[in-house]
Formats: C-alpha cells, structure tokens, sequence
C-alpha cells in the first residue's frame, strides 16, 4: 500500500468511528428525536467545504502572484471536494427541515448562501472543463473562486433581513450537552481528516493529468535560437 | 496615458459602433416587451396583485436582458481579434475594462428606459424616482460583474452556456436589495432606505474588486 491507500483506509476508519459515535455514543434528542442526529455530519461537512473552498481562494491567490502550478492544482482539488461535502450538507439539511420544518426548503438566509455556494463552484468547475488547460483557464478559474469566496457572506448578510429559519451556532452559546459536543467535535475532526485525504488524491490525479497533458495533450512547441536550445512542451 | 480618458475613449468606441449598427438597443427593448407579455399571460395579473407580481418580472426581465447585453460586449472584439490590439496600446487593462463596463452599461439603462414605462403602462404600477434610483444602482454593480464574467467567459468554449451560469449567482445580493427597493417603491412594506443603503455597498465592493480582477482577466 502507498501512503496515498494508507491515507484512504485511515479516513475511512476514522469515519466508521464517527458513524458508530453518533448511532450508539450519542443521546437522542429530547424534542427532535433520531432525526437530530443528522447534525454531526451535516454541520461537519459544511465546515469541511469552507475549508475547501478556502483551499481554492488561498491556491488561486497564490496561483495569481506566483504562476505556480501546484497552487492551481490545490485549487481544482479543493473545488471538487468541496462541492461534494456542500453537496452531501445540503441534501442532509433538506431531509432534516422535512422532518422538523415540515418542507424540504425554506429561503432562509444560510440555505440560499449554501444554495449559491453549491452553484458558484460547480461553475468553477464548468470553467476547468470548458476551457483549453492551461495558464488562462488558470487564472480565469482564479479570479472565479476569490469572486465565489467574497459573494457567499454577501448573499447571507443580504438575506438575514427576512426571518432566518436556520438555528444560530449551537456550540457557541453552549447549547449542547457534553456527550452531543463529543461526537459533534469528533465528527467534524474526522470529517475534515477526509476531506484533506480526498484533496490530496484529487491534487495528485490532477498533477498526473497535468503530466499527460505535457506529454500527449495538444502539444505547443517553443523552438529556441540558442545552439543546443531544447525544443519543449510549453503550458 | 490617463486612465480616465482611455475608459471613455474606449466607451465611446462601442458606443458609436453600437449607434451605427443599431443592433443592442432594439433587440434589448423588443426584449423586455416580449417578457412583459409573458409575465401577463404565465401569472393572472390584476390591479390587486400587480404590485406584488410587478417587480419579480421587472428583475427577471432585467437580468436576462442583462445577461444579453454583456454577453455581447466581448462578441465583436472576440470576432474581429480587436481585442488584442486594444490590450497592446498604453492603456491600462482595467480602463479598457472600466470603458467596456461603462458602454455595456450605458445599453442596458437605454433597455430601462423601455422596461420601466412599459411596467407601469402594462400592469399599472406606480413609476417614481424612487424605482428608478434602485434599478441605477442595481445596474452599476451588475454590470461590473457582467462584464468580468463576460470577458472571462469570451476565452471558454460553450460561452453562452456558462456566462449565466456564473453570473447570476454572483447577482444575487443585487437582487435581494434591488428588489427589496423595488417593491418598497412599488407600496409593499419593508425599509427602502435600508434597501437603497446596502445596493450602494454592494456597488462600491464589487466595482473595487472587478476592478482589481480586470487586471488578471485580461492582461495577456
């Protein structure tokens, strides 16, 4: 095994952990019931799409003052992953609300910024597929993920003047009892343990079909004058 | 080179290629007529809800029209190659993307002037300053963004597919405000003030920060 399947097995562990923490360690909820147990990992996987989406603002940043390839590749790993952890936070809000709201979805202030969160960076990722690899696609795909980073807290503050059905941050204002704040910790540190494994893989297949893409892709050749000048793939 | 000159040079180049084709203009207006009609006969319509249905159809007619009018702003510079040789003269890229912005902009207002009357002719609706300060300040900041996301989109395959795509999600936050403002002015309750507060924010963030990004867009 390399470290990248060591890595994987280890992630996956610590998630079945997580799973048996919220089923057998954690307390029913008084009002809610089993339901309620959806929050561990609906808040934790939002979390660990911030922190993904953090990754493609920091590796876009980094990637438009330096011209450093690894920074876009981080980028378009964090891109991914992270539209699938706002993917599984969204899909777990919506069959909570239908259970305690009573209606899959509410134009709530953090609904709709996570709505707009989801969106934004699926088209980051229709910018990566539509347009010829390469360091404009870079930099376009760029100045997308800092302009989806900024919008997110606008669509919410701009929202919040309507009633906001979403509860406020639970932890907080210690509104949890110690065994529901176990879990909830534990979950969302083995969520975020996943999230940086899954982001390492994709940053490695992203790096091999970068390399691929030197060696088979549409290939543009810069021919030196110099004597000996080596005639090379160019991105 | 001062960079102010170069934006209205640059606005006025599209400008007057614009009234010589006439081409944007009248399609825009023809444009928000057709959504009009189709707002009418999609919802019933009548002098009790007008007020409540009006401003909905007037961002969506809006945003389309919108999406249009930037949509084109790099189409012929993209057809003629103009581009480049625009980027090659001293101007700096952000007054030739400021220019840019400016006459997509200046276009859009032109298609207000026909969506705003024809709102309130149609489906009765009060017309006042107030409705037309909001649709302003919306459009400053929408068109900042549009003409960003255009000339991103100008350099991608399937262009009109994905320039919606990123746009109106990043439009968002204009048409909360925006249509908080629209309907306040329209007689439904809710603060105008606050509205008309938060659209002038939302103007000055996005218009520094395409600002900023108009450099890496389109430097070469």
């Amino acid at each position: 095994m390399n470290r990248l399947e060591k890595a994987s097995v280890g992630a996956v562990a610590l998630m079945l952990l997580a799973g048996a923490a919220i089923f057998f360690y954690a307390p029913t909820d008084f009002l809610q019931g089993p339901v309620q147990r959806i929050f561990y990992l609906h808040v934790s996987s939002a979390i660990a799409a911030y922190g993904c989406f953090a990754v493609v603002l920091l590796g876009g940043a980094i990637f438009l003052r330096t011209e450093n390839y690894a920074a876009d590749r981080w980028a378009r790993a964090g891109a991914l992953v992270g539209v699938v952890f706002t993917t599984v936070t969204l899909v777990m809000g919506m069959l909570w609300a239908k259970k305690v709201w009573g209606a899959f979805w509410v134009w709530d202030a953090r609904l709709t910024s996570t709505l707009v969160l989801w969106i934004i960076y699926a088209g980051y990722l229709l910018v990566r597929r539509l347009s010829e690899p390469g360091r404009q696609a870079a930099r376009l795909a760029a100045v997308v993920g800092i302009f989806g980073f900024v919008d997110v807290p606008v669509v919410h503050f701009s929202v919040t003047w309507w009633v906001t059905h979403h509860p406020g941050p639970v932890i907080i204002n210690d509104a949890l009892p110690a065994q529901m704040l176990a879990t909830f910790l534990f979950t969302m540190f083995c969520t975020i343990v996943l999230a940086a494994v899954m982001i390492t893989i994709r940053y490695r297949i992203e790096t091999l079909m970068d390399m691929k893409q030197l060696i088979a892709g549409p290939v543009h050749v810069v021919i030196t004058r110099e004597p000996g000048g080596v005639a090379g793939p160019v991105q | 080179m001062n960079p102010f000159r170069a934006a209205i040079a640059v606005a006025r180049k599209d400008l007057v290629s614009e009234w010589r084709t006439r081409e944007m203009v009248p399609a825009l207006a023809q444009f928000v007529v057709l959504a009009l009609l189709i707002g009418n006969f999609g919802f019933q319509i009548d002098s009790r809800n007008a007020p409540s249905i009006a401003p909905g159809i007037l961002w969506l007619a809006l945003v389309f029209a919108g999406l249009i009018a930037f949509g084109r702003t790099f189409a012929a510079e993209r057809e003629q190659s103009s581009l480049e040789a625009m980027l090659m003269t001293p101007a700096s890229p952000v007054a030739i993307f400021a220019g840019k912005a400016i006459a997509a902009s200046v276009l859009l207002i032109l298609c207000e002037v026909v969506l705003l009357p024809a709102l309130s002719l149609f489906f009765g609706t009060p017309f006042s300053g107030d409705l037309v300060i909001a649709v302003l300040l919306a459009t400053i900041g929408m068109a900042s963004l549009g003409c960003l996301f255009a000339a991103i989109v100008a350099r991608v395959r399937a262009r009109e597919l994905l320039l919606p795509l990123l746009t109106l999600p990043l439009w968002i936050p204009f048409i909360v405000a925006g249509g908080q403002a629209v309907q306040s002015a329209m007689g439904l309750p809710g603060s105008y003030d606050q509205a008309i507060g938060l659209l002038i924010d939302f103007d000055i963030l996005f218009v520094v920060l395409t600002s900023l990004a108009a450099r890496f867009v389109l430097d070469e």
